[in-house]
């Protein structure tokens, strides 16, 4: 999952993005209104967290304009401004959930993964399940019955991306895109490595390959 | 109330009468004395008529009965006279068995005399020399023919004043509600004003109230001004204090306070009083209260998105609903209306089952609202407690306790009250009533 994070208090987004990154979200992180309307367009983000005081350009205004754009990527309002009023105008300017300052970090986390799976259209509950795979992302597992599968940050990250987008054919490039941040290297092998220790260990027809297209999430349902 | 309108009709009543009293009083002496000078001419020329008639005969002096005019011959004729000389006395024939006395001094006399059948006599008086002997001469005439055409005067003078004083009242009343139609205008714009139908007075008014309009438009610009100001600075403070808040929150999971979970409470308490304490009061500092007469919080408008931030917080577990007639204006405040429906739906949602019902029923001295939910409510005798619940700091807690302060904070400002009921549909029931505004 590829977060942008706009917040333009240093300490505040250096804690976030050690968290989130802790969480397996590759973030990227502006300060300023207008660096935020222009590459909230021009990348392939799956959610959005935003300050509303920021420097350049108000969020409410980036915010319009990105809705105004035709930008649907789930936006996360994180602010100080607390009263109702400005609760609503967030929600007017296209806010999906709206999360007020100060806030307990897991707050934030749950806030991200209902809005996440609620964005994909699947129902809010304690762990993320889909296709017969329960996935418990506080600590980055696969639940089997009684049985604890432990996964790697990486392996984690993948396999959600996958759970996320089920029976979705996802290129390699696409995998790529919203799996890493904007300044990580892309390895070009590194995906099909953790495919295949998914695979191995979880069951080979977790995920199908589609030679030269990329692969596909199909589950344990059967 | 004094009414202007009242006090001009009074006051001009008040001159009109004086000054018609006056011109009746002083036209009818005028014409009175005026009378009565012609008359005198006429009593002297009768009375040198009569000593003309007296003539010297072989036994003293005598009267000539052929040059007398013949009305001093008819009984109570209206015209008299008495001759005194020596110790003689003539009277005319007619006043047949009455008196006339004699006048105290010459010429006319001041006041009028009774004569025979309640004639009121003018009499005048002359003394002559004549044949050695001093003649007085008192001649009367009947005056009561011109008092009862001057009572008849007085009386039409009166009629006519009277119709002319309720006309010009009437002339008045309308043009003086012409002149004041442009107050009567601004006053029924200051009623929408307070009904929050306007924000601004209209300035196409005469010269003037131009003056006290464009006062109050400045006034209602200040304050709205102040307000947004004053909203800004908070929010801003705000700002700046909450997000190192939310730093320090992050930081209490970090090595090495994680270690310390003794340090670690300790320091998270204290800064949740800090958070609490500032929400409660940025919170407070943000009311409008009744400072801006212009403001209203239109329903139909804002509700719809209101509710959808609800949904937003809550998710779909919950279903709300609003009812209010349509069209309806609330008069007071929208980020205050909003804050404290929020804060009350935010509780509803947070303990209903299934639903939560807003409404808004206006009356003819209050607007109610009401929040429902069908949640497990509050037992009767703990809602006092609930209701007092936040006055004290350390009493704050989150959910019902920091929420409802900040809805009595809110009421308190309208000066609105607060009710905890059963509600219709199970669970509780928050109703408050906003007294509708004096205009």
């Amino acid at each position: 999952m590829r977060l942008l994070l706009v917040e333009d208090h240093v300490p505040l987004a250096d804690e976030l993005l050690a968290d989130l990154g802790r969480q397996g979200y590759a973030v990227d992180w502006l300060a300023d209104g207008r660096d935020a309307l222009w590459q909230g367009q021009h990348e392939p983000y799956d959610l959005i967290v935003l300050d509303l005081g920021l420097p350049g350009m108000p969020g409410l205004q980036v915010l319009r304009e990105w809705r105004a754009a035709g930008l649907t990527t789930p936006v996360l309002v994180l602010t100080a401004r607390a009263s109702w009023a400005e609760r609503v105008d967030g929600l007017k300017a296209g806010a999906d959930d709206y999360l007020c300052k100060p806030f307990h970090p897991e707050e934030l986390a749950l806030r991200i993964q209902a809005l996440l799976r609620r964005a994909h259209g699947l129902a809010v509950q304690a762990h993320l399940a889909v296709e017969g795979v329960v996935l418990d992302e506080a600590r980055q597992a696969v639940l089997r019955g009684d049985e604890i599968v432990q996964l790697t940050a990486a392996e984690f990250r993948l396999l959600r991306y996958f759970m996320l987008h089920p029976g979705q054919l996802l290129s390699k490039s696409q995998l790529n895109e919203h799996l890493y941040d904007g300044e990580s290297e892309r390895e070009s092998n590194v995906i099909e490595v953790h495919v295949k220790r998914l695979r191995d260990k979880l069951g080979r027809e977790l995920i199908e390959t589609r030679r030269g297209q990329g692969y596909r999430f199909l589950g344990l349902a059967k | 109330m004094i009414s202007l309108q009242r006090r001009l009709s009074i006051a001009l009543a008040g001159i009109l009468l004086v000054a018609g009293l006056l011109l009746i009083k002083s036209s009818l002496w005028l014409f009175d004395s005026a009378m009565r000078h012609y008359l005198q001419n006429d009593l002297r020329d009768e009375a040198q008529s009569l000593l003309g008639a007296v003539r010297e005969g072989h036994l003293g002096l005598l009267l000539d009965d052929r040059r007398i005019d013949p009305s001093f011959q008819r009984p109570y004729s209206g015209r008299y006279f008495r001759i005194d000389f020596a110790d003689t006395t003539w009277r005319s024939r007619s006043l047949w068995d009455a008196q006339l006395a004699v006048a105290q001094q010459p010429a006319m006399q001041p006041e009028l005399v009774d004569g025979p059948q309640q004639q009121r006599l003018l009499v005048w008086r002359g003394d002559y020399q004549r044949f050695g002997q001093s003649l007085v001469i008192t001649v009367a005439q009947d005056y009561t023919p011109v008092l009862y055409n001057l009572r008849r005067v007085q009386w039409l003078f009166a009629a006519i004043g009277g119709m002319t004083l309720l006309l010009v009242l009437c002339l008045q009343r309308w043009a003086v509600q012409r002149a004041l139609r442009p107050l009567e205008q601004v006053r029924g714009q200051v009623r929408q004003l307070q009904e929050g139908q306007r924000t601004q007075l209209h300035d196409q008014v005469p010269v003037e109230l131009l003056p006290l309009v464009q006062q109050v438009n400045d006034l209602l610009r200040q304050t709205e001004q102040s307000l947004q100001r004053s909203r800004t600075a908070l929010g801003n403070l705000g700002h700046a204090l909450k997000t190192p808040l939310a730093v320090l929150f992050n930081l209490l999971h970090r090595q090495p306070l994680a270690q310390e979970p003794m340090l670690q409470a300790e320091l998270r308490e204290h800064l949740q009083q800090i958070e609490q304490r500032m929400a409660r009061e940025l919170g407070r500092a943000r009311l409008a209260g009744d400072v801006l007469p212009g403001a209203h919080f239109d329903c139909a408008a804002e509700l719809p998105a209101f509710l959808d931030t609800l949904r937003m917080v809550h998710g779909q577990r919950v279903q709300l609903a609003w009812q209010a007639p349509q069209g309806l204006r609330v008069a007071v405040d929208r980020e205050d209306l909003l804050e404290l429906l929020g804060n009350l739906l935010d509780n509803a949602c947070k303990w209903a089952r299934q639903r939560v019902e807003l409404s808004l029923t206006p009356s003819a001295d209050a607007l109610l609202i009401c929040v429902d939910d069908d949640g497990p409510g509050i037992a009767e005798d703990k809602r006092a407690e609930v209701l007092g619940r936040g006055n004290r700091l350390d009493e704050q807690v989150a959910g019902h306790g920091l929420g409802l302060a900040i809805v009595r904070d809110i009421a308190e400002s309208w000066g609105a009250s607060l009710q905890l009921l059963d509600s219709p549909l199970g669970g509780l029931q928050v109703r408050l009533a906003i007294p509708s505004r004096r205009t």
